[in-house]
């Protein structure tokens, strides 16, 4: 019996050649104007099956049949140039404006003349500053539910903040008023809400980030690089300044218990509890492994449309030119959760991205200044859905002592309820002002347990121990579907920030 | 007894010494990049080198030998980073044989070491993780080549604007050049000549040539009779002009033909082979020339052309502060608004503006106007209406950590023809801006003319002024002539003469202002 079943994983099933993304998940590269690069920078919907792109060279362009099984049915009219970068792009079904997030500036823009290109430029808000610094980008979100645009601003540089409001996520009242919301951003690729509406961006790996990151936009939350909180004074809905975080690392050699004044900076965790205004990363978008460079949040608003990964958010990246895929959850108060590969292969960096309500994700972006695997300077592109159910982790629950996985298929039960088909290994970054940082503090734990569940749909699986603030990844690379297939995806990996009560 | 006397200099016949070589070497902002990645030195020539970071990123400067895999070699470092962290990402490899320490963002440092005595291409590159594949570059050390042979100059004289026939002519004077190097050097008089020099090139061994030449004004290279290179018209010298040739082994018949019209008198010229540096052929050498690399323009340029409309560049442009919105019209003369100040920052004609800088790689940086005779009527960044019981007052002056007080920006709307009208709010008042263009800006015939027309609703404060110059201003016919260079016109009426500015009483209702360039 035993030997039966070692042997049934040695030999995985030869009946076809093992699933790969594309057999899912499609990918459709859509020809562009000649006369421009475009190289997308945000993507919003508008009525009519319409898209509003808005790009790095400063146009934006209204596309038509995007939507279209055929795409020679794509059409595009150039509706505005000459912004400086439109990094965000919104429209707005009250008054049927786009309103463009820029370098300095929100901009609205109107069409009075009905000739299909912009002639009224206004400027919503403009109070945050630039000081002629390249790394200087705005990054701005579609309406929320409350109806503000939320603009995420790149500090001048890695690490310091020179003028007002560098570093910091603003949001923009429908009134035009600003209201500073967050600080402790680093350099953010994109801004976007999850099926409650609740605000997201994404950080990039460099100082006090070890790797890029998916983080939660509490108001009045400071999210970890210190640089822009300078700034404090100019915004005293936020109260008073945190105190800052520790700059260096443990330098020494923990094995032999030596420690520091002050504490043990080199994690998140021990930060959290002297600043209380910090909130941990929900998610690490694991640096090299999950990406690079990490942009836009496509949350799945499509009630299946897009397959069965309903309300969980889709994480465009630059470098890796890809999608990975976020299931997030709340523990004691804090957004944490899982993320896995799901669909490598666009033919450029992306940047920009939004969902329609039939499920299609449209990406976009460019390689310029940081290089990407697609390979194209530019791209503008659709994923969609085949209808093919792939077999992956659907969701990750971190649980007192372990965690709750669930799947899309029913699975095996002897390969799944076998704790050999899993590993877990748990690390994580130095949170420190240095540019980057290692994957430190390995655990190997031992995973004590694997309980199918009697619907065959999750798992159980006790680990021990679990560590708080640690990534915890897991393998999966024996389990087998009841059909005998492998995962599409056989790697996940949970930040936990907390570990919940039993 | 000839009026106009001309005398070549003759220069002592000696070579010229081995001068140390220095460099600077600065790390791109955001390129991942060196800006110089061609060093040329002789053998056992001492080296300065003053290395900058002015990225973001830490980075060093690792001089290794010829033929090594640098990419290869900053790799294999990541193969135990533990230790390579220890060692501060240099490897241990003994193939290094110069290297800077590792500049954090910002930091500064220089490095000196006697080049290597072997000729041949030493790479260097930044070992940061990551960093080798496009930080990178040459040190080429390599020996001079040979000098001209047996030169000789005729002297012409004449008024030309390009080259003449000088077979036609006769010499005014001839003679030899005792330390073989093309030079020009005059007594009393220098306007109005030409020289003919010819001399004798002796190629060391078969293969491909290059050859360099500049000059202010016009000039050409002749081998065996045969026009390789021209650089003719009256220009200053600004450009190093190139051409490669294959020689056979042995001598040639060098020629090379100037003239000077008037104004600067430059002549430079020089050669290399395979296995030599670029080496000067004259006494001067052009300012791009020292340090051996040529500089290489970054992206090929992305004009942005005008037509029948309107072209509108908000971007990062040089002398428009950080909120600068170009402006191209039809008609060859462009603006830049800023969005800052609430005024015109500046303007300028020919051609808008190059987008290559902001729209290849990350696009950091100001790009200055495409075109020519920009003006700066007031200074960067600063606002037109001021409060002040004296109009001579000095006006506010941009604080580039701080925005103006009083001034909102509400933005600009787009006529039929894309020109847009500025609209802005100064302590309660509401103002539009627009301009036209009357005239060519691409011909010079002083009929381009820029007109601003600037109106006013609302109550102003009081002592309110609008200033449309700033400098030195001549009234002249009811015209105020900047005594700037490029010097321009303006006219409004109401306009006066304050010390060092130019200003209307600003008042509700409409300005209108008129900016022409001189002639």
């Amino acid at each position: 019996m035993k030997r039966l079943l070692l042997l049934s994983l040695l030999c995985p099933p030869l009946l076809a050649a093992d699933p790969v993304e594309a057999d899912f998940y499609k990918i459709t590269t859509f020809a562009t104007p000649k006369e421009t690069a475009m190289e997308v920078g945000s993507i919003d919907l508008m009525p009519d099956g319409k898209l509003a792109l808005g790009t790095r060279r400063g146009e934006i362009w209204i596309v038509s049949g995007a939507g279209s099984n055929d795409a020679s049915q794509v059409s595009y009219q150039l509706y505005a140039s000459g912004l400086h970068e439109v990094l965000g792009i919104a429209y707005n079904p009250k008054d049927k404006n786009l309103y463009a997030t820029t370098r300095y500036e929100i901009t609205r823009l109107k069409d009075t003349d009905h000739d299909g290109r912009a002639d009224v430029f206004e400027n919503v808000n403009d109070s945050w500053s630039v000081s002629g610094d390249y790394h200087e980008y705005a990054i701005g979100s579609r309406f929320d539910k409350a109806g503000d645009l939320w603009v995420t601003l790149c500090l001048t540089g890695s690490f310091s903040s020179a003028v007002p409001f560098r570093g910091w996520a603003l949001r923009i009242k429908p009134d035009g008023t600003m209201v500073p919301t967050c600080s402790g951003i680093r350099s953010p690729g994109g801004v976007g809400f999850d099926a409650d509406g609740e605000v997201y961006y994404c950080d990039n790996q460099g100082p006090w980030h070890g790797s890029c990151t998916l983080q939660h936009l509490v108001p009045g939350s400071f999210q970890g690089h210190p640089g822009g909180n300078i700034w404090y004074d100019l915004a005293p809905n936020m109260g008073p300044r945190p105190i800052d975080p520790l700059p260096e690392a443990f330098q020494g050699e923990r094995s032999r218990k030596e420690d520091r004044p002050g504490g043990d900076p080199d994690r998140m965790v021990t930060e959290r509890t002297r600043i209380k205004e910090l909130l941990p990363p929900a998610v690490y978008l694991v640096h090299g492994k999950i990406g690079n460079s990490a942009s836009a949040i496509i949350c799945d608003l499509s009630g299946g449309k897009f397959g069965p990964f309903s309300k969980q958010l889709f994480i465009a990246d630059q470098s890796h030119s890809n999608l990975s895929r976020v299931y997030l959850e709340t523990v004691n108060g804090i957004k944490q959760g899982v993320v896995f590969p799901f669909r490598s292969g666009f033919t450029s960096g992306l940047i920009g991205g939004r969902m329609d309500e039939e499920g299609r994700v449209f990406v976009g972006g460019s390689d310029r200044g940081w290089g990407a695997r697609g390979g194209k300077p530019f791209c503008f592109e659709k994923c969609e859905w085949t209808g093919k159910t792939p077999f992956e982790v659907h969701e990750m629950h971190a649980r007192p002592d372990g965690f709750e996985v669930t799947f899309t298929e029913p699975v095996d039960v002897a390969t799944a309820g076998d704790v050999k088909s899993y590993s877990m290994r748990e690390f994580t970054y130095a949170y420190r002002e240095q540019y980057g940082g290692d994957e430190i503090e390995e655990i190997l734990p031992k995973i004590t347990a694997a309980e199918v569940a009697a619907d065959g749909k999750s798992v159980r699986l006790r680990i021990s121990p679990l560590t708080k603030g640690h990534i915890h990844e897991l393998h999966l690379d024996g389990i087998r579907s009841a059909a005998k297939a492998p995962l599409l995806h056989k790697v996940g990996y949970y930040t936990l920030n907390e570990i919940p009560a039993k | 007894m000839p009026r106009l006397l001309l005398a070549l200099f003759l220069a002592s016949a000696c070579a010229r010494a081995v001068e140390p070589a220095a460099f600077s070497i600065k790390t791109m902002t955001a390129q991942m990049k060196y800006d110089s990645a061609d060093l040329l030195v002789q053998s056992g020539q001492p080296v300065k080198i003053t290395f900058e970071n002015g990225d973001d990123l830490p980075h060093n400067l690792v001089f290794c030998q010829p033929g090594t895999d640098t990419a290869a070699m900053a790799l294999k470092q990541m193969e135990k980073p533990e230790e390579a962290l220890k060692r501060n990402w240099l490897p241990d490899d003994p193939r290094i044989w110069a290297h800077s320490k590792m500049l954090n963002p910002h930091e500064k440092e220089v490095i000196s070491f006697t080049a290597p005595q072997k000729p041949g291409n030493y790479p260097y590159v930044c070992t940061f993780p990551g960093h080798a594949l496009t930080m990178r570059g040459v040190l080429k050390v390599a020996p001079m080549g040979d000098k001209l042979h047996d030169l000789k100059f005729a002297l012409y004289l004449g008024n030309w604007k390009e080259l003449p026939d000088f077979s036609k002519l006769t010499p005014h004077r001839e003679g030899g050049i005792e330390d073989n190097l093309l030079q020009v050097k005059l007594d009393d008089y220098k306007n109005e000549f030409g020289v003919v020099f010819t001399g004798k090139l002796i190629a060391p061994k078969k293969g491909s040539y290059r050859f360099y030449l500049s000059s202010d004004d016009g000039s050409r290279i002749l081998i065996d009779g045969k026009e390789i290179l021209a650089y003719d018209g009256i220009h200053p010298s600004g450009d190093i002009k190139e051409a490669g040739l294959t020689l056979e082994k042995g001598e040639h018949e060098y020629r090379l033909e100037y003239f000077q019209a008037g104004g600067q008198i430059e002549l430079y010229a020089a050669w290399k082979g395979a296995d030599t540096q670029i080496t000067p052929l004259s006494t001067w050498l052009h300012p791009h020339w020292k340090g051996g690399a040529k500089k290489q323009k970054e992206y090929d340029p992305i004009p942005l052309v005008v037509k029948d409309e309107a072209v509108i560049y908000r971007n990062f442009i040089q002398g428009a502060g950080n909120r600068g919105i170009g402006v191209g019209y039809p008609g060859g003369v462009n603006i830049a608004w800023s969005a800052e100040s609430m005024n015109l920052a500046l303007i300028w004609r020919g051609a808008f503006m190059d987008a290559a800088r902001h729209w290849n790689s990350r696009g950091g940086g100001h790009e200055k106007p495409l075109g020519y005779d920009v003006l700066q009527p007031t200074g960067e960044a600063t606002p037109a209406f001021y409060a002040s019981e004296k109009p001579e007052a000095e006006w506010p002056k941009w604080d580039k950590a701080k925005r103006y007080e009083g001034f909102h920006w509400l933005g600009y709307s787009l006529d039929a023809k894309r020109s847009p009208t500025f609209r802005y709010t100064w302590e309660g008042a509401e103002v539009e801006e627009t301009f036209s263009v009357e005239g060519d800006g691409n011909k010079p015939d002083g009929k381009a003319k820029l007109t601003r027309t600037v109106k006013v609703t609302g109550k102003l404060p009081a002592n309110a002024w609008y200033r449309i110059g700033s400098g030195s201003f001549e009234n002249k016919d009811g015209s105020f002539i900047s005594k700037s260079t490029p010097g321009y016109r303006i006219t409004a009426a109401g306009a006066q003469i304050a010390g060092q500015n130019l200003v209307i009483r600003a008042q509700t209702g409409t300005m209108t202002i008129t900016y022409q360039w001189a002639q």
